[in-house]
C-alpha cells in the first residue's frame, strides 16, 4: 500500500534536475557528481572508464540508499588545468566512442553471418 | 613478469579460492604497464564472434572489452529495454476458480507479439486509450458441455467445450489507425498454446486485457529477454602431460568434450584440452593431489561468452543492438546535461 511508484526509479520529477555537480572543498580538484534516476549500469561504467585517465586519481560512486534512485560519482584529477568535469567529459566521450565502435562490429558480425548462411 | 601478466588478465580458480577477480589495469598501478586508454589498441583488440543466432535465442563472444561495459549491457537488456505487456485488465465477468487479481497477474506476463519501437511510452496521467501506445485484447470465453461427448470417457477436454482457456482466444481489437499499421500476424500472444486459465460448464470469464509499453525496471513482464547473460571463457593448461588411467580420471572430472585423449607415439593415450567453452568451471580437478600441480584453471578476464534469449517480440541481435544505442543516448544525454551545468 505504502510502497512508492515504480515509475519514479526512471522518471525525472518536476523540476528535478538530471545532474548536479559540487565541488568538494576538503581536497583539491575534486568534484561531486549527483546523476538523478541512473544505477550501476552506467555509473560503474563511468567509473572504471574514468580510472582509465592517468590523470584522475580518485573515481568512485555509492548509491546511497535503494529506495533513492540516485548514484553520487566522486571524482579526484590531478592538476588544476584539467578539472573533473574535462575527465567526465573525456571519459563519456571516449565511452560513446567505443560503444560505437561496438555497434560496428556487431552489425558486420550480424551481416557476415547471415551472408554465410 | 609473466605472474603479472596472469594477474592481469586472468582470474584464476584454486581449489579453495577464486584470486584475481577485479579489472586492475589502470594507469600508476602497474610499473612497466601503460593502462591509460588507447583507442586504437581498444580497436586492434575488439572482437565480435557470433557462434549461434536464431530467432529467438542467441550467443556470441564479446572480446576486448571492460567487465563495466559488459555488465551495463547485461543489465539494460534486461530492465531498460521496452517491450509491450497487458498492464490493464478490465473485468466483466469472471465467475473462473481464479480470483480477479491471480487472473490478471498470468495475462500480465503472457508474452507479445508486437514491435514496441512502433508504440510510446503511455502518460501517466492519461487514461484515454490511443492508437500509438495502447493495445487492446478481448478475452470472451465461456464453457459448455459437449452434447457429442462420449459417454465412458472423463477427459475433460472431450467432456466440455472450452474447458481450457489459451492465449489463442485472445482476440485482437484494433483502435483508430492500427487496423491499416498492422497485419493481424503483426500483433499478438507469441505463442498460441499458453494456457490462462482453466473452466467448467457454466463458467465464464470476459475480459478486457489493456496493453501498454514498459521497461523492465517497472515490471519483469515488460522485460524483453528470457534470460541475458554473460560468463567468462574458461582456459585450462595441463602444466605436466598426463597419461593412461590418470588423464581419463581427469576427463571425469570436467564437463564431457573439454578434455579428449589422444593416442601418441608410444601406445599411452595423453589427454589434451579440447573445447575449453564447454567447461561449466568446477573445480574438480583441483581436489586431487595428483593434479594439483599439473592442472591450471583460468578465466579470460575481457572474453565474454553472452546469451540472449528473446522472449519472441524482437531478435536478439535486434536486442543487443538496441542495448547500445540506448547506451549510447544514456552517455549523450549526460554529456549535455554536463554541458548544461558548466554554462549556468
Amino acid at each position: 500500500m505504502n510502497a512508492p511508484a515504480t515509475f519514479e526509479s526512471f522518471l525525472l520529477l518536476d523540476g528535478e534536475k538530471k545532474i548536479i555537480v559540487e565541488k568538494d572543498t576538503k581536497v583539491p580538484n575534486a568534484a561531486v557528481f549527483t546523476i538523478s534516476k541512473e544505477d550501476h549500469t552506467l555509473a560503474n561504467m563511468l567509473r572504471a572508464q574514468l580510472l582509465k585517465d592517468p590523470e584522475v586519481i580518485f573515481a568512485g560512486y555509492k548509491i546511497p540508499h535503494p529506495l533513492e534512485h540516485k548514484v553520487i560519482l566522486r571524482v579526484q584529477t590531478a592538476g588544476h588545468e584539467y578539472s573533473p568535469i574535462n575527465a567526465m567529459e573525456n571519459a563519456i566521450k571516449d565511452l560513446i566512442f567505443e560503444m560505437d565502435m561496438l555497434e560496428d562490429r556487431v552489425k558486420q558480425a550480424i551481416a557476415n553471418r547471415q551472408n554465410a548462411e | 613478469m609473466a605472474s603479472m601478466n596472469n594477474i592481469r588478465t586472468r582470474i584464476k580458480l584454486e581449489d579453495t579460492e577464486i584470486l584475481h577477480t577485479t579489472s586492475t589495469n589502470f594507469p600508476g598501478n602497474y610499473s612497466g604497464y601503460d593502462d591509460r586508454l588507447n583507442l586504437d589498441e581498444f580497436r586492434q583488440n575488439l572482437q565480435v564472434q557470433i557462434t549461434s543466432l536464431d530467432d529467438t535465442t542467441s550467443e556470441f563472444d564479446l572480446i576486448g572489452i571492460d567487465a563495466a561495459i559488459a555488465n551495463a549491457f547485461r543489465r539494460i537488456l534486461i530492465a531498460e529495454l521496452p517491450s509491450m505487456a497487458i498492464e490493464k485488465v478490465h473485468v466483466t465477468e469472471n465467475s473462473s476458480v481464479l480470483p480477479d487479481d491471480v487472473l490478471a497477474h498470468r495475462l500480465g506476463l503472457i508474452p507479445l507479439r508486437a514491435d514496441p519501437t512502433l508504440f510510446i511510452d503511455k502518460v501517466a496521467a492519461d487514461t484515454k486509450e490511443r492508437e500509438d501506445d495502447t493495445l487492446i485484447f478481448k478475452l470472451k470465453v465461456a464453457c459448455k458441455k459437449n452434447p457429442k461427448a462420449p459417454t465412458d470417457g472423463d477427459d475433460p477436454k472431450k467432456l466440455y467445450i472450452n474447458s481450457n482457456v489459451y492465449t489463442e482466444h485472445m482476440e485482437w481489437i484494433p483502435i483508430g489507425n492500427q487496423i491499416t499499421k498492422f497485419k493481424p500476424e503483426d500483433i499478438g500472444p507469441v505463442f498460441p498454446d499458453i494456457l490462462i486459465v482453466k473452466l467448467r460448464p457454466g463458467q465464464e470469464v470476459d475480459l478486457k486485457l489493456v496493453c501498454h509499453k514498459g521497461i523492465g525496471r517497472d515490471h519483469a513482464k515488460f522485460s524483453p529477454v528470457c534470460t541475458g547473460s554473460y560468463r567468462l571463457m574458461p582456459e585450462i593448461i595441463l602444466k605436466k602431460p598426463i597419461y593412461d588411467e590418470d588423464a581419463e580420471h581427469l576427463q571425469k572430472c570436467f564437463t564431457p568434450g573439454v578434455i579428449e585423449l589422444e593416442q601418441d607415439n608410444d601406445g599411452h593415450r595423453r589427454a589434451v584440452v579440447s573445447k575449453p567453452r564447454l567447461d561449466m568451471c568446477s573445480r574438480e580437478a583441483l581436489r586431487y593431489p595428483a593434479f594439483k600441480d599439473s592442472v591450471e584453471l583460468n578465466k579470460i578476464r575481457d572474453h565474454f561468452i553472452f546469451s540472449i534469449e528473446s522472449v519472441g517480440a524482437l531478435r536478439p541481435d535486434q536486442l543487443f543492438i538496441d542495448s547500445i544505442k540506448l547506451l549510447m543516448s544514456k552517455c549523450d544525454r549526460l554529456l549535455q546535461e554536463i554541458d548544461g551545468n558548466i554554462n549556468n
